[in-house]
């Protein structure tokens, strides 16, 4: 049938995006000494295809996203430093720091829209509270950790790569399997969702655990590759607000949205911040503005608006 | 098939549904009347689990379905529409239909064909790779109402399906729906303020008033009912 045969072109277009994707991160190590830009362009896409899994699929606005990513970097410090677990382990153990975390704040999905937003940044100022109060032997108090000894860019760049390959994959399976079908149904209207049979509770739970696990898994390997980690950076809200605006830029709720969306702004952001060192800030603010104003669906959202007939083709 | 017995909902000490009795029979159509207010959408609310009844019991073949959740009574084969259609607006039509299929075990092709055959039937097959937002209102209480059957539901609930549909597209509502309990073996519920359409298609008439039945029967015994005439048709 005809609609088969749609899928199949979208399912294609999206290998292609995740086979250049992969190449591409893969040889850069080979081409280059400057590590740093492309680690930087994979950890945002990372972060902000994770944000939306919650927000573009399952329609939810976690604007305490940050203490996935915090929590992760943390996890990963006190496992290496004080428990001394090998660093794979480490982040092993900062994926499922973030699905518990998830876990624990699951009762909050219970509250819609604006609600949720408000009380998921209340709880990442707990969250960084918390760390804060922990001993100070632990965390390392007000000067943080310093994970010098496991200094090595080179293999936190391809730890971030197999992020990366997990992202996607976790991605494919999100968005063009049949919990894809049921979370998007859910964003629209989780009442007419459930009135047609669909589970909301487990469904959104399984966007909202993977929406966890990835942060914290980036968290963990940037700790790596800068060694160091302090409650002022790993709890910054710009990180939150990168995800959100590099995915929105994109496109919410397609999968190829916040890839494009990072890639771009990320660039941008880069390229200003070293033309323009003090006007960085409002540079980029004015360009976000402008961005939502004009294309408030994003590049992809509005691309699939202009030319509807191509955008069952678009992942 | 379906069968009510003593149901009750309140809102703090507003009683939207004042003890309701009534049954309807395998493959046939109840039409539901009533004025604005009257508890008509409690009642379809109450059936599907988006309400729980204060009281009461709601049998479906003998299985009691009060204290189900909306996606257990609909696995149990209930399905039902909205009063303001409820489409899922950013997903095309076609996987509008796919949604209700999830839970089914059914074969991708059968899946294809099911759906094919519902959205020719309401005339939307062509727009079948549009997002639902882009439909008109009509269109979109269309969309509900093959959405719902597309899962051949054992009872079907439908709320006001006439309503801001113009009358070419009502004409081609009527057609279907009349043709449901024969082609599907279903039940519907009716829920209307088209008398025209009710009278047509019901095989059995309640009217509510106040959340009771102010009056049963076929469309001549509900017409000449005097209460009816003067709490209803009066108004
Ligand atoms: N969620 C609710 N909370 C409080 N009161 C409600 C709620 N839902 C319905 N009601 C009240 O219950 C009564 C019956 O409402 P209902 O929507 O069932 O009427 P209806 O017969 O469907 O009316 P209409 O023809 O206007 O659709 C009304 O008085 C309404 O205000
Ligand atoms: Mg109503």
């Amino acid at each position: 049938m005809e609609n088969a045969r749609d899928s199949r072109v979208r399912v294609m277009v999206w290998a292609g995006v995740v086979a250049a994707l992969t190449l591409g991160f893969a040889i850069v190590p080979f081409l280059t000494d400057n590590l740093s830009f492309m680690f930087y362009m994979m950890l945002w896409i990372i972060m902000a295809s994770a944000f939306n899994f919650v927000a573009g699929l399952a329609g939810y606005m976690p604007f305490g996203y940050v203490a996935f990513y915090g929590v992760g970097a943390y996890a990963t410090g006190i496992l290496y430093k004080t428990l001394e677990f090998p660093i794979p382990l480490a982040l092993i153990g900062a994926g499922l720091t973030g699905a518990t975390v998830g876990l624990l704040l699951a009762p909050t999905l219970r509250l819609r829209g604006v609600y949720f937003g408000i009380v998921s940044l209340a709880l990442a100022m707990a969250a960084k509270l918390t760390i804060s109060l922990m001993p100070a032997d632990l965390t390392g108090g007000s000067l943080g950790l310093i994970l010098s000894s496991a200094n090595d860019p080179l293999a936190a760049y391809y730890a971030m790569f197999v992020v990366l390959l997990l992202l996607l994959a976790t991605a494919t399976w999100l968005s063009m399997s049949r919990t894809g079908t049921a979370l998007r149904a859910i964003r629209d209207d989780q009442e007419a969702a459930a009135v047609v049979g669909v589970n909301v509770v487990s469904t959104r739970m399984k966007a909202w655990i993977s929406a966890a696990v990835f942060p914290a898994l980036v968290g963990g390997v940037e700790a790596w590759y800068t060694n160091a980690i302090d409650l002022e950076s790993s709890f910054n809200l710009l990180i939150t607000a990168k995800s959100i605006v590099y995915a929105m830029a994109g496109g919410l709720g397609y999968l190829v949205g916040p890839i494009l969306g990072s890639g771009l702004l990320y660039g941008v952001d880069q390229l200003i911040w070293r033309q323009f060192p003090t006007l960085n800030l409002l540079l980029l603010g004015v360009i976000i503005v402008l961005l939502m104003l004009m294309l408030p669906r994003g590049i992809v959202g509005a691309f699939a608006q202009r030319f509807s007939k191509l955008r069952k083709y678009i992942p | 098939m379906l069968r009510i017995e003593g149901l009750r909902k309140n809102f703090g000490g507003l009683k939207a549904l004042d003890g309701l009795d009534f049954e309807v029979p395998p493959r046939s159509i109840l039409g539901v009347l009533g004025m604005n207010g009257s508890g008509k959408t409690t009642m379809l609310n109450c059936i599907n689990g988006v309400y729980i009844a204060s009281s009461g019991s709601i049998q479906l073949d003998g299985k009691e379905l009060t204290g189900l959740k909306p996606a257990q009574i609909f696995d149990r084969g209930v399905g039902r529409t909205f009063q303001v259609p409820r489409v899922f607006s950013r997903m095309t039509l076609w996987d509008n239909l796919a949604v209700p299929l999830l839970s089914r075990s059914m074969t991708r092709a059968e899946r294809d064909e099911i759906r094919a055959t519902w959205l020719k039937k309401v005339h939307l097959f062509d727009l079948r790779h549009n997002y639902a937002e882009e439909l008109s209102g009509g269109q979109q209480k269309l969309l509900e109402l093959a959405r719902i059957m597309v899962s051949r539901p054992k009872l079907v609930l439908l709320d006001e399906p006439f309503a801001g549909v113009n009358p070419t597209l009502s004409r081609l509502l009527i057609d279907v729906i009349r043709d449901m309990p024969g082609e599907t073996g279903c039940s519907v519920v009716l829920v209307s303020h088209d008398l025209t359409s009710i009278y047509e298609l019901s095989h059995d008439i309640i009217v509510m008033h106040e959340g009771r039945i102010l009056a049963r029967g076929d469309a001549e015994t509900v017409q000449s009912n005097p209460d009816v005439v003067e709490a209803y048709l009066g108004a």
